[in-house]
């Protein structure tokens, strides 16, 4: 009996496990920069993913029936970091807790690392907002290199090794306030 | 005999239980100002004392923001540095700083329960026009069990629109 109910456990963790390993390995950015917007752009949801690029001197957000532009020139600081979320997330995530023995928990274990981007900008009338983008690692400080290449500014410098995203120094991490 | 000393204990302690004076919420916190305003402006956060990552100073602002529009109540809520704030008349101005920051691990809060909890303690502080400071509240936000460490900011977001409703809303929630 007991033995049966586990081999049910194992189908179904082997069931959630192989769902999302096709999807993830699918989502995969041929190129360009496929980023989740956490959070801050107007006219965008929160968790929205999507494809920023910098093209004609403005930092362009565009995903499935939105599309959004920031001037270049506009934006005040450029942060990258570093940080890690849960590989099965959303609702595929929220199902795994009520997995039997506790495959909830252990499926949790399983991170992926990834950069985060946080920009400062100003509207037009003059109002600051914010915007937090999380990309692949390691793609966070190219990309925070073309920025700043083309106009934007920064209060941290970017670090000339800034090929390895975890080599940062700690002070360069976080920013001063 | 025992059962004597038994129910003796017993209806003391019932007793105590009644005979404290229920404490009512007025007399916790002192009277909040009952100013009224159309409009708020809200100030990037700051944080003097801690180090707060980038990404949760953001998270904070912005999710006031929308958690204030959301609320409702305001005419407008004007983001710092925003020019059409200088033309509203009744305005209240947020200024909030980190005074706490803990932050935890999403990892350790799903696979424990019980650890891993990110907590932030902002000081708010409402002025007017003048800058003259009308209510000063410290606030907090965590996350304890579900969700990503970002989530604390919207559960102090929430509080702090919740708060800058009750007191200076013009007009009821939407």
């Amino acid at each position: 009996m007991i033995l049966r109910s586990m081999r049910r456990a194992t189908v179904f963790l082997i069931g959630i496990l192989g769902s999302t390993a096709l999807p993830s390995v699918a989502q995969q950015p041929a190129a360009g920069n496929k980023v989740v917007q956490v959070t801050g752009l107007a006219g965008v949801k929160t968790n929205t993913s999507g494809n920023l690029t910098l093209e004609n001197g403005s930092l362009q957000f565009a995903s499935s029936g939105t599309k959004v532009s920031v001037p270049i020139h506009s934006v005040e600081d450029v942060i990258t970091e570093n940080d890690s979320q849960r590989v099965f997330r959303g609702t595929i995530g929220t199902l795994t807790m009520f997995a039997p023995y506790g495959g909830g928990r252990f499926l949790s274990l399983f991170r992926a690392k990834i950069d985060t981007l946080t920009i400062q900008y100003r509207d037009t009338d003059g109002g600051l907002h914010g915007a937090i983008f999380t990309m692949p690692l390691g793609k966070a400080d190219p990309f925070k290199k073309d920025l700043v290449s083309q106009g934007a500014r920064t209060t941290i410098p970017i670090q000339d090794d800034s090929g390895s995203s975890n080599t940062k120094p700690d002070a360069a991490k976080e920013k001063k306030p | 005999m025992k059962r004597a000393l038994y129910a003796t204990v017993f209806a003391v302690l019932l007793l105590s239980a009644h005979a404290a004076p229920p404490r009512l919420p007025a007399q916790a916190a002192p009277p909040p100002a009952k100013k009224k305003a159309s409009a708020i402006q809200v100030l990037m956060i700051t944080s003097d004392e801690i180090k707060l990552p980038a990404e949760f100073q953001i998270s904070l602002y912005e999710n006031l923001i929308q958690q204030l529009e959301k609320q409702g109540g305001f005419l407008h809520v004007y983001r710092e540095g925003d020019r059409n704030a200088d033309g509203a008349a009744d305005l209240v101005v947020l200024h909030s700083t980190v005074r706490g920051f803990k932050k935890g691990s999403e990892m350790a809060r799903n696979v424990t329960t019980v650890s891993g909890k990110t907590s932030i303690d902002v000081h708010c502080q409402f002025t007017d026009k003048d800058g003259k400071s009308v209510l000063e509240r410290d606030l907090n936000g965590k996350v304890q069990f579900f969700g990503g460490n970002l989530r604390a900011t919207l559960d102090f977001a929430r509080k702090a629109a919740k708060l800058a409703h009750d007191n200076f809303a013009a007009s009821p929630a939407s």
